[in-house]
């Protein structure tokens, strides 16, 4: 099956999200998903269709149990009661512990390590960048306000076409107009790289692969627009960073 | 202490920083509206309770992975809540079928609307239409919707709500395969441009 017409893509997502694509076509489409930033933007917009249906299912309680199970399972580290209940004479003992803990779990990480070595490196960039070892190529800028606070960390995959942000300071939304990202070539016009999210990470489909439209531009900034679509930086310079090729 | 007025977007992006507190809020507030989901598709028992631990897990683990917003359309904090346990309710579901080694649900098991009865419920359970129904009108594109033909809708709310394959659709509606699986996507591009008309996802 082909996988590019957008009409097709589109029904296989809303069939996954619903839950009725079945067998070996959900395999296939899940591997998709994995391999595929478009497919992932496909299928969220069919989730957030869809989850608007749940909004009539009338609310349960489970059992208070329940919290109890998530929160030993998700709560990091030690209790602090478990910590608290050393005793003052076996203080001492506690770095040493912790440091055989951090010891044996390294250990144990080579050993994982060196069991799975051969599969790590018979292959290439890609199985390496799943192992941890290094990044894919990209393009990432980092912006900062003009007190040099870091706010938005932009990343999109050298032949991606598509864009990532993420807020990593707190954004007051402005009151009026929108925050919009543009990249700014060493010559030439400015480009739109689309609306700057109040919270959390946004992704956006970009025009071309970014290896077409940033492989010239070396700076990034976000200005306060009033206009829906500028087609220049007009408003003031909210924030502003380098954008720098990852490889 | 005075409530926390931080919205769950705002809390996830805490939990994601490893802020377990915000993660507790995050469940605080929407495990009722999560364990109703996981029951309607799962039915009562501590099948639900499973699905739901396990998706509060990987809520946590991955609080990173939540995009507030996708190619330009806000994605609330709740849609991806709900796709997660609604995912993880569907797997449960169909190792469940496959256990039974029949992906067929009994016909006795079901209620006239293809719903497992839930033993020691008080109020029966609504309908999977009567579900699509209320949603439809709290969306604001109940009329739109109702251009659709009524064994479209039904054969919508019962893939949606009760989680039923085609082949569980056609056999409960008494309808040949080849339609269900018809009606579900027309169904669904209905769905699609009713929500846009009305100014949500396009």
């Amino acid at each position: 099956m082909k996988y590019t017409h957008p009409a097709l893509l589109d029904h296989l997502a809303s069939a996954y999200v619903l839950g009725t694509l079945g067998g070996g076509a959900r395999r296939r489409f899940e591997r998709l998903l994995h391999d595929r930033s478009d497919v992932r933007m496909q299928v969220a917009l069919w989730e957030a269709r869809l989850g608007q249906l749940a909004v009539s299912i009338p609310e349960r309680s489970p059992s208070p149990r329940l919290w109890s199970a998530i929160e030993a399972r998700t709560r990091p580290g030690p209790a602090p009661a478990v910590t608290g209940a050393v005793a003052p004479g076996l203080r001492w003992l506690k770095p040493a512990g912790f440091g055989f803990g951090c010891f044996a779990l390294g250990v144990l990480a080579l050993g994982v390590l060196f069991v799975s070595a051969p599969a790590l490196f018979i292959s290439s960039d890609q199985l390496a960048m799943r192992s941890g070892e290094k990044l894919p190529q990209s393009y990432v800028g980092l912006l900062t306000d003009a007190q040099g606070q870091g706010k938005l960390l932009v990343s999109s995959l050298r032949h991606g076409k598509t864009l990532t942000v993420k807020v990593i300071g707190p954004i007051t939304p402005p009151a009026g107009g929108r925050l919009v990202l543009w990249a700014l070539p060493a010559s030439g016009a400015a480009l739109a790289l689309g609306a700057v999210p109040s919270s959390g990470t946004a992704i956006s489909v970009l025009p071309d692969t970014s290896e077409k439209l940033l492989s010239q531009v070396s700076k990034l900034q976000v200005t306060l627009e009033t206009d829906g679509a500028p087609a220049h930086p007009s408003g003031t310079v909210v924030f502003s960073g380098n954008c720098a090729k990852l490889w | 202490m005075p409530p926390d007025t931080r919205t769950l977007e705002m809390l996830i992006a805490a939990a994601a920083q490893g802020d377990h507190a915000s993660f507790a809020l995050v469940y605080q507030r929407t495990h009722t509206h999560l364990f109703g989901l996981a029951m309607r598709i799962l039915g009562q028992g501590q099948e639900a309770e499973d699905v739901l631990q396990e998706a509060y897990v990987s809520i946590w683990k991955n609080a990173s992975g939540y995009r507030s917003a996708v190619d330009g359309q806000t994605i609330q904090a709740m849609t991806w809540l709900i796709a997660i346990v609604r995912n993880k309710a569907l797997d449960a579901l169909r190792l469940r079928a496959r256990r039974k080694e029949s992906a067929l649900p009994e016909p006795d098991a079901l209620s006239d609307d293809g719903i497992p009865e839930l033993p020691g419920s008080a109020a029966p359970s609504p309908s999977a239409l009567q579900l699509l129904e209320g949603a439809t009108q709290a969306l604001h594109i109940a009329g739109c919707m109702n251009a659709l033909d009524g064994s479209h809708r039904q054969s919508l709310a019962l893939a949606y709500y009760q989680g039923l394959s085609h082949t569980e659709v056609a056999t409960h509606m008494g309808a040949p395969l080849g339609s269900v699986k018809a009606w579900i996507r027309r169904g669904l591009d209905k769905l699609k441009s009713c929500l846009a008309a009305q100014g949500g996802l396009s």
